[in-house]
């Protein structure tokens, strides 16, 4: 216990410290999420001890799957790991939160799941083990502190209806949300989803900025258009795992980092309408 | 005979003494006007936006708003086809929530016009805009022309056939977009214009020498690079490149009299009686809006009198066809024919 107190401990400060820097990702994903919005996601704080027992419940739960694998147990199903997860009310508060700590919790399920149905060796699905269990904390540290953040009035209120951005800085905003949203469900196996999701998000956003942004940066539009519509589609069909999926994701946002600059450079040196 | 009627009708909306004179004098004229000679906006109007344009039209919205502090307008933005539909099955239930429709593509307009849902627009209103742009019951905001984006170092424009149809016969190497709704539009007025069996033979003679992009865009950024010779795009996006990168070899040319040169337009729908919505869609047809939309977006503007972007041929000069752009509404025949040849 006190192990398991000092680890969680040194995960949430971890989470919280990075997550200080990436706050703002934080007033975000809303809308999509499959998990119903309510109370448990627009009042944190009163759900925190809640939460904490999920993922305790959670890394038992997952633990004695993989203990039933160590004892060669024929009745094992790996479909067990995906009921749990969607059984807690953690699963939407993190999905709504802070999706990139929400795909690597898929993407470690999915990691344990396929390292048993391989028949891998037990050491190899323990380490996916350990990783699930390090995203499972990481999340709970990202949802206290969403809490405090929702506390303060510093984050919007979760909707179930999306809300649409209305400057292109906002639109660069929502696309990297979206976007973690990609490796999210790509992580969660909904590799449709998740290339419809790309396509979308090029069509109802990066288009509608993607005007302004050419006269500014040509070349930076045509490596985002071939993101868009070839290495982050590829990375997808191709099925080439979820952080290769997530490296071509961040490469995307640091590019769209550089397009909001431009985008905000664009709007302080525009003429007025009238 | 015009400003007769225009002041019968104001007459009959009762809003004949709430006019100042300048708006009563400019409301008269044909041709863009000022906002200065514009009535002030007061009251209440909830206004479907359909995304576009990143921010401008928005920065639109703003203007108009602290330009009149007694307008409280509510905005609820969409995408255009859905908000389209939405605006549909309200007027069926009943239900009226949105006062006006501001569409990116005429297609949405026409479902709304075509669901009897649009009021009509004052004569002097529709005055305004150039001819083969007015129309009763909305009002084309800014335009978008069709155009051959094509690379000034492989192609040189007596290369370049002025019917559209004859695309589907050359050599020339051609760049699309087939699953882009701009594109698709432009195929329906071709289905409409040409009909069924030669829009058919077109897209599979197309097929044959083309690539594909994602978007309009890709394709006029493929034609630069000199990935094909040659594509169909909005002029904006060539217009934009050409502004941040002067020396890209790329160049508008223009077909003749076909859908391979369709005007097609961004509009705006009274969806509620009264002076109200009539005159929220003045602001947007005034000399600053229109010359601020062909500023910032490269949209063409559609009122008389306003200059166009820079480095697009003039209206006057181009030879669009002539046609309703509400039928663009119907794009379920062409999707069903671009799948059927395999296109899509």
């Amino acid at each position: 216990m006190t192990t398991t107190l000092k680890r969680m401990s040194a995960l949430v400060f971890a989470s919280a410290m990075s997550l200080a820097v990436v706050s703002l990702a934080m007033v975000s994903s809303r809308a999509m999420a499959n998990g119903e919005i309510g109370d448990h996601v627009n009042n944190l704080h009163a759900h925190i001890s809640e939460y904490t027992e999920e993922v305790h419940w959670l890394e038992s739960k997952f633990g004695s799957v993989v203990d039933a694998y160590a004892a060669k147990d024929k009745s094992l199903k790996t479909d067990a790991l995906i009921e749990y997860w969607e059984e807690v009310e953690f699963h939407s508060a993190i999905e709504t939160q802070f999706v990139p700590i929400y795909a690597s919790i898929w993407q470690g399920i999915y990691g344990v799941k396929m390292a048993i149905d391989g028949g891998k060796s037990l050491s190899e699905v323990r380490k996916e083990q350990e990783n699930l269990n390090h995203a499972l904390w990481q999340a709970l540290g990202a949802v206290k502190l969403a809490a405090q953040y929702q506390k303060k009035g510093l984050v919007d209120v979760v909707k179930t209806t999306e809300k649409e951005p209305t400057t292109g800085p906002e639109v660069i905003d929502d696309i990297k949300t979206r976007l973690d949203r990609v490796v999210a469900k790509y992580a969660e196996q909904l590799h449709e989803v998740a290339t419809t999701l790309v396509h979308d998000t090029y069509l109802q956003r990066f288009e509608g900025v993607e005007g302004d942004l050419i006269a500014k940066d040509a070349a930076l539009v045509e490596d985002l258009e071939k993101d868009f519509n070839v290495t982050l589609p590829q990375a997808i069909s191709k099925n080439k795992g979820v952080d290769s999926v997530r490296a071509v994701v961040e490469t995307m946002q640091t590019k769209l980092d550089r397009a909001r600059a431009l985008l905000v450079e664009a709007e302080k040196s525009r003429k007025d309408v009238f | 005979m015009q400003r007769r009627t225009f002041l019968q009708g104001l007459a009959a909306a009762g809003a004949l003494g709430s006019m100042p004179f300048g708006a009563l004098q400019a409301m008269t004229q044909t041709g863009s006007v000022s906002v200065e000679t514009l009535p002030k906006l007061e009251g209440d109007l909830t206004l479907y936006l359909g995304r576009g344009e990143g921010g401008l039209y928005e920065n639109v919205l703003k203007a108009i708003e602290k330009r009149n502090p007694k307008l409280n307008l509510k905005v609820r933005r969409g995408g255009s086809a859905a908000l389209a539909n939405t605006i549909v099955a309200e007027t069926k239930a009943g239900v009226k929530r949105a006062d006006l429709f501001w569409a990116v593509d005429t297609g949405s307009i026409g479902v709304v016009t075509d669901a009897g849902a649009a009021k009509p627009l004052p004569a002097d209103l529709t005055a305004q805009l150039k001819d083969g742009f007015q129309y009763s019951s909305w009002s084309p905001v800014t335009g978008r022309v069709r155009t051959l984006p094509y690379n000034t170092k492989r192609v040189s424009e007596q290369q370049i056939p002025d019917s559209v149809m004859a695309l589907a016969d050359s050599d020339l190497k051609i760049g699309w977009a087939p699953a882009y709704s701009s594109f698709q539009s432009f195929v329906t007025a071709m289905r409409i214009l040409e009909g069924e069996a030669a829009t058919k033979s077109w897209l599979k003679g197309i097929n044959r020498n083309s690539k594909k992009y994602a978007g309009e865009l890709g394709v006029v950024m493929g034609v630069e690079r000199g990935e094909v010779d040659i594509g169909f795009a909005n002029h904006y996006y060539t217009l934009r490149l050409k502004s941040g990168k002067p020396d890209a070899n790329v160049a508008l040319a223009y077909t003749n009299n076909d859908a391979g040169c369709l005007v097609n337009a961004s509009g705006i729908v009274a969806l509620s009686e009264g002076s109200l919505p009539a005159n929220f869609i003045r602001y947007l047809l005034s000399t600053e809006v229109q010359a601020y939309l062909a500023r910032e977006a490269y949209e063409i503007p559609l009122v008389q009198g306003v200059d166009q972007p820079q480095g697009l041929v003039s209206l006057s000069d181009l030879s669009p066809p002539d046609m309703d752009l509400r039928k663009l509404a119907d794009l379920r025949p062409t999707l069903n024919m671009m799948r059927d040849v395999g296109v899509l």
